[in-house]
């Protein structure tokens, strides 16, 4: 499998990869998450444990176990530590999950390996099984700077008990996090459906498809249906860019059956945009990864718009196919984005409008960012790019005793 | 004839916990972080973003600008990394510019966060012991050894000249190692300053 990834990079970054690996023969490493299956996590971990294992590390990937209470449990920690609202953790689900973390205790072996990586909240409090001469690294995905205090007095004891804790950005650690906190962004996958090479045939099909004229220049956001996406700015910002400019907004996402604001947004979407036969709304089963490749691909300015975002990996997704982008000036979108040189990052629906304007005019200067913009993500958010930060992180916590 | 083994630095970003929202917490700052965290907001728009047309020389630079001291931020993109082979010096340097220009001190910026960059170098296990060697070398190895052999080098050594000149001339090639020396860093890609090495190493 290195072998297909070592296209992406130079012989040399190859080289280095091998070494630091070299260095870490013997060491056994657990990767735990809560699923096998979708989301960013889990996508990353189905192509790191294998390359890790070709390094000569051995690598395994447990998910913890869990029934639908205490997914719930979950999903309220995460919405809590994300956006904290007026819900509060109550005394209730600590119990469910203190007796889910407990169950899987027993039923993951965490014993046999030098290094354990815990993946997001789910599974946090594993680290009661540490032993003497473990490291236990807490990977956090999600932005946990401002979160609903108890819910973090309450996780905070187990973070603490780790070894090393790692974030995407600074800006998201939390204070109050003791211990060594390491900052790696996370990365995309050029072999992935989302991200590989596509026919150009196949990218007509999708237009077509949807009714999208090949022939007249694509403004694109890929983005759930959710009031944190601003698609509705995004339509506004169209507008503006219509008095001037023919084009068309495609707005690609999808929710989820049981996410009753995503339907509400995707309909406010639909009203706003009208009778116009210009804009595309389209709500997408969850895994159109090659449909969306195709969007990107076919997209002649994209846009991320977002008013609070994770990290926004969509925003290198189309950085990687050569495509200048326009984000937000917020956490994870300005790490990816260089103002001026891989696209632009905005404030505000007028500037929003006057860069899609800007590129629109501009084939030339579209051209120059969207090199630029794959160049940077293939120096800094590829999964290669990943895999070597994991490896150092873990080397650097083994020297160090 | 001495080896020349290649070697290749690698980091790992590491959040000091310190972050800024003045002038007057960034100088605060700047006097405390230690040295691997200077370092790193210094190098690194050579060691990740050299491929690319940049405004500003390092991170500093771009916080200064961002939040409106541009002169400031002119005067931070201006420092020569190439002379520096002392970060002690380098700071000194960076405290003197804020000294000079304390307008706005209390003013409330966008936060800046001190990383600090865990170093690692690794032996790539490639050797030279002629020129032809050494050529192979240098265009088998990944833009980490040369960012190491060319700028980590000078701090390493406390001089202002890179391994590679270094060895050159101890082989009696004084004149390729002075060309490598004059290389503007900060004017080209890691990839161009390659190919010119190359081309240098070339040169009958």
């Amino acid at each position: 499998m290195l072998e297909e990834y070592a296209r992406f990079i130079d012989e040399g970054s190859l080289l280095e990869l091998q070494k630091v690996a070299e260095r870490l023969r013997g060491v056994k490493v657990l990767h735990v998450n809560s699923t096998k299956l979708g989301g960013g996590v889990a996508e990353i971990l189905y192509r790191m444990v294998p390359l890790m294992n070709e390094l000569g590390i051995e690598t395994r990937w447990e998910v913890i176990k869990g029934d639908l209470d205490f997914f719930k449990v979950t999903k309220k920690i995460h919405n809590l530590l994300h956006l904290p609202g007026e819900e509060k953790l109550n005394h209730e689900d600590v119990i469910t999950y203190m007796k889910y973390t407990y169950e899987n205790v027993s039923y993951i072996d965490t014993d046999p390996f030098d290094v354990i990586f815990i993946h997001d909240p789910q599974p946090l409090g594993l680290i009661v099984k540490k032993k003497r001469g473990q490291k236990w690294i807490w990977r956090c995905h999600i932005d946990v700077s401002t979160p609903d205090e108890d819910t973090w007095k309450f996780l905070e004891m187990f973070v603490n008990g780790y070894d090393a804790s790692i974030f995407h950005i600074p800006e998201f650690v939390r204070e109050g996090v003791r211990i060594p906190a390491f900052v790696i962004p996370p990365s995309i996958d050029p072999l992935h459906d989302k991200n590989r090479e596509l026919k150009e045939d196949y990218v007509h099909h999708v237009l077509n498809k949807f009714g999208i004229d090949p022939e007249k220049p694509i403004v694109l956001q890929v983005s759930r249906f959710d009031r944190l996406k601003d698609p509705i700015g995004v339509i506004e910002a169209y507008r503006i860019v219509r008095k001037r400019y023919e084009c068309q907004l495609v707005l690609a996402g999808s929710f989820a059956s049981d996410d009753p604001e995503g339907e509400e947004v995707y309909r406010e979407v639909l009203e706003v945009k009208g009778d116009d036969p210009d804009v595309f709304v389209l709500n997408l089963p969850p895994n159109s990864h090659m449909e969306i490749n195709a969007l990107q691909r076919a997209a002649t300015v994209v846009v991320q718009k977002s008013i609070r975002e994770g990290f926004g990996l969509v925003v290198s997704e189309a950085m990687w196919k050569g495509k200048p982008v326009i984000g937000s000036n917020i956490g994870g979108i300005r790490r990816q984005i260089i103002n001026g040189v891989t696209g632009y990052l905005i404030n505000s629906i007028e500037g929003t409008a006057f860069r899609i304007k800007q590129l629109l005019a501009d084939e030339k200067r579209r051209e120059e960012m969207g090199r630029n913009a794959h160049e940077r993500v293939k120096h800094s958010f590829l999964i290669t790019r990943h895999l070597k930060d994991y490896l150092l992180l873990v080397s650097s916590l083994i020297d160090g005793g | 004839m001495t080896e020349f083994a290649f070697r290749s630095e690698l980091w790992t970003a590491q959040y000091t916990g310190i972050k800024a929202n003045t002038l007057a917490s960034f100088a605060r700052a700047l006097k405390e972080v230690d040295d691997d965290t200077i370092y790193y907001h210094l190098y690194r728009n050579l060691f990740e973003y050299h491929f690319l047309p940049t405004d500003y020389g390092n991170s500093f630079a771009y916080w200064l600008a961002e939040n409106g001291f541009s002169v400031l931020a002119e005067k931070f993109s201006a420092l020569d990394l190439l002379e520096c082979v002392c970060i002690a010096d380098m700071r000194e340097r960076m405290l003197d510019i804020l000294r000079s220009d304390i307008d706005g001190i209390e003013k409330i910026c966008k936060p800046f966060y001190f990383i600090r960059a865990v170093r690692r170098t690794i032996d790539l296990g490639i050797r030279a012991r002629n020129l032809e060697e050494f050529r192979e070398g240098v265009g088998k190895v990944g833009i980490h050894s040369l960012f190491y052999h060319l700028v980590t080098s000078r701090l390493y050594h406390g001089e202002p000249t890179n391994d590679f000149s270094r060895w050159l001339r101890e082989i009696g090639e004084e004149e390729k190692a002075e060309e490598i020396d004059k290389l503007d860093l900060m004017a080209y890609s890691l990839y161009e300053v390659r190919n010119r090495i190359l081309k240098i190493l070339s040169e009958s």
